[in-house]
Parts: C-alpha cells; sequence; structure tokens
C-alpha cells in the first residue's frame, strides 16, 4: 500500500498528483529520497491522509530548494530518513531528531563560513 | 492552491531567491541553512507565503548595509536565533500531532 | 556584561518595550542601545526576533522608511497595548527586584 491507494476524496487526489508533478522535475537522487520520505511518512496518515499534506508540501519544498542550491541530498536529509520522517511529524521518536537538525545547522555555518576564509 | 496564486507565487519566489544571491557570501551560506532548517521544522507560517522567509531576508540585507558580518547580527547559535524566531509558532508537527490526538479522544 | 543571556531572557522584552517608549526607533538603534547600556551579549538578532513578536502580537506600531544606506528600515512605536505590557513589566520587576533585595539583606526565619 502507498500513499495513492491510501489518500481518498479528490481534493486530496488532486493534491497528490500536483505533488507527483513537481517532485518529476527534481534531479533522480531528490526523486529518490521523495519516495523514500512519502514510503516513511505513510505509516503516520489518518484514513484520509489530510493531516499529512501540509508536511508533504514543505518536505517537497526543501527538497526543491536545496536541490535548486545544488546541495546533496545526504546533506539536507542526513541518512536516517526514517528518523527525519519521525521529526517531520513531532513523532516521539523525532524529538532528538530536531535537537540533531539544530546541530547541523550550527556545524554546517561554521564548517561553510570557515571555507571562506 | 489556485493556478493564480501558484504563478503569482513562482514570480515572488524568483524575486526573493535573486534577492537573496545579491547577498555577500557568508549571508547567503546563513540565509541557506536557515532555510533548510525552517523547512524541516515546518512553522505553519512558511504556508503563507515567503513571509518569513523574506522577514529574515530584510534583516539581513541591513546588516550588509551596516557594513556587519552575518554571525554577528545573528549569535554564533544560529539555531537559538531560528527557534526564538518561531518560538510562539505552530509547526505543522503539532498540528499534525493535534489532528491524531482529537481522533483519540473521539474514540473514547 | 557577558553569560547572561539565560538571566536576561523575559526581561529584554520589558528593554525593548521601554527604549520603543521613549520615541520612534528601529531594530539596530534598540541594539546599540543595549549594547551601550553594558548588555553587550545582544546582538541585532536578539533584538529581531523580539521585535518580530512584538509586531506578532500587535504591541508596535509599523512604519517602514527609506534608509540612505540599505534597504527599507521599520521604525517601531508602541501600540496602546504595548504600552500596558510596558507598566505590567516594570511593575513585575518592581515586585521581584523588591523581593531579591528583601531575600539578600533580610535575615531569614527559621522554621
Amino acid at each position: 500500500m502507498n500513499f495513492f491507494e491510501k489518500v481518498t476524496g479528490s481534493d486530496m487526489t488532486k493534491e497528490m498528483k500536483n505533488f507527483e508533478a513537481r517532485a518529476k522535475l527534481l534531479p533522480t537522487e531528490y526523486q529518490t529520497a521523495w519516495e523514500e520520505i512519502k514510503n516513511n511518512l505513510w505509516v503516520y496518515t489518518d484514513f484520509t491522509g489530510r493531516n499529512l499534506m501540509p508536511i508533504l508540501d514543505s518536505a517537497l519544498e526543501l527538497l526543491e530548494v536545496t536541490a535548486a542550491d545544488g546541495q546533496t541530498v545526504e546533506e539536507v536529509l542526513g541518512n536516517d530518513i526514517k528518523g527525519f520522517c519521525a521529526a517531520l511529524v513531532g513523532d516521539d521518536g523525532g524529538k532528538t531528531y530536531r535537537d540533531k537538525w539544530r546541530d547541523q545547522l550550527n556545524q554546517n555555518v561554521l564548517r561553510k563560513l570557515g571555507g571562506l576564509k | 492552491m489556485s493556478i493564480k496564486k501558484i504563478i503569482e507565487g513562482k514570480k515572488e519566489w524568483r524575486a526573493h531567491v535573486s534577492r537573496v544571491k545579491s547577498l555577500p557570501q557568508d549571508y547567503q551560506i546563513v540565509y541557506k541553512e536557515i532555510q533548510k532548517y525552517l523547512f524541516k521544522v515546518g512553522p505553519v507560517e512558511l504556508g503563507e507565503g515567503i513571509g518569513l522567509l523574506s522577514e529574515i531576508l530584510a534583516f539581513f540585507e541591513e546588516g550588509v548595509a551596516a557594513g556587519k558580518g552575518v554571525l554577528e547580527v545573528t549569535g554564533t547559535d544560529v539555531a537559538a536565533f531560528c527557534d526564538a524566531l518561531i518560538e510562539d509558532s505552530k509547526t505543522y508537527a503539532d498540528l499534525y500531532q493535534e489532528s491524531v490526538k482529537q481522533k483519540i479522544d473521539k474514540k473514547k | 556584561m557577558e553569560n547572561i543571556t539565560e538571566m536576561l531572557k523575559g526581561v529584554l522584552e520589558g528593554c525593548v518595550l521601554e527604549i520603543i517608549s521613549r520615541g520612534e526607533t528601529y531594530g539596530y538603534e534598540i541594539t546599540q542601545h543595549l549594547r551601550d547600556l553594558g548588555f553587550t551579549d545582544v546582538v541585532e538578532g536578539t533584538v529581531y526576533t523580539i521585535t518580530i513578536r512584538l509586531e506578532k502580537n500587535n504591541l508596535v506600531n509599523i512604519e517602514k522608511k527609506k534608509s540612505t544606506v540599505g534597504p527599507p528600515r521599520k521604525f517601531y512605536t508602541l501600540t496602546e497595548a504595548g504600552r500596558e505590557q510596558l507598566d505590567l513589566f516594570w511593575e513585575k520587576w518592581g515586585f521581584v527586584t523588591n523581593k531579591l533585595e528583601e531575600l539578600k539583606t533580610k535575615e531569614m526565619k527559621r522554621r
């Protein structure tokens, strides 16, 4: 089972189709990540999938923006997509992940600014 | 989202990106990392257009004009700066957890 | 003084409100005020996150004005609600300092 099968309601199917159209424009590496994110997120969805739509939307936006910057998927998502998804929905298992995001942010800034000098 | 809104959004977004590109290197780096972080954390303001991001951008432009380095204006703990920015905003994760909780409450 | 960020949390908002109450001002100027006052740890970003919050809670009016250097600046003045918030802040501050002074100087009753 995947999102498409689970999602019900025509407005939602439309939104999913919209997402897929956007995802197709991503580099291959990013498309794979998008599939993986969906696979990991659908376990969190309720009957309609409605409550996950904004989360998917902003995840896709993250991919779009970082792909346009030419960053690697690894750098953006880390190597634990499952944990990443748990954090996206605010699951208990994701709490430490938000701390990780914080550390990543500060470390990236330090490293990249260091590279300037 | 209506088609019109999407097109307007794209135009707006392109203008935004070109403003980012005209920042000095150090500011660009920090801006991009902040943006990435915010998309992950997902405060609901992000879905309401580029308000929050363009606010940050304007703040950075002011820093550039004042001749300051980026970490001088954000402080060295950039994550703390971001968290303070969205301190009383709900995130998509919060909304999601609420929707789950409501369902459970209903079942009781 | 350095390393008092934790302690200043919550107090800084009051400081910013007070500075704005003295007359129309903008973020970088507020920061400079605080630093001159001796809060050297305060950076522009600290003040920025506070003014954003004040904006959201309708405690300040904003007027965008052109600047000679860089982008237009946001100038702040207090709204009626902002003034009330400021009064409340000083009231709370008065209470806290009173009690702390009492704690520091008066003898404690042992039970």
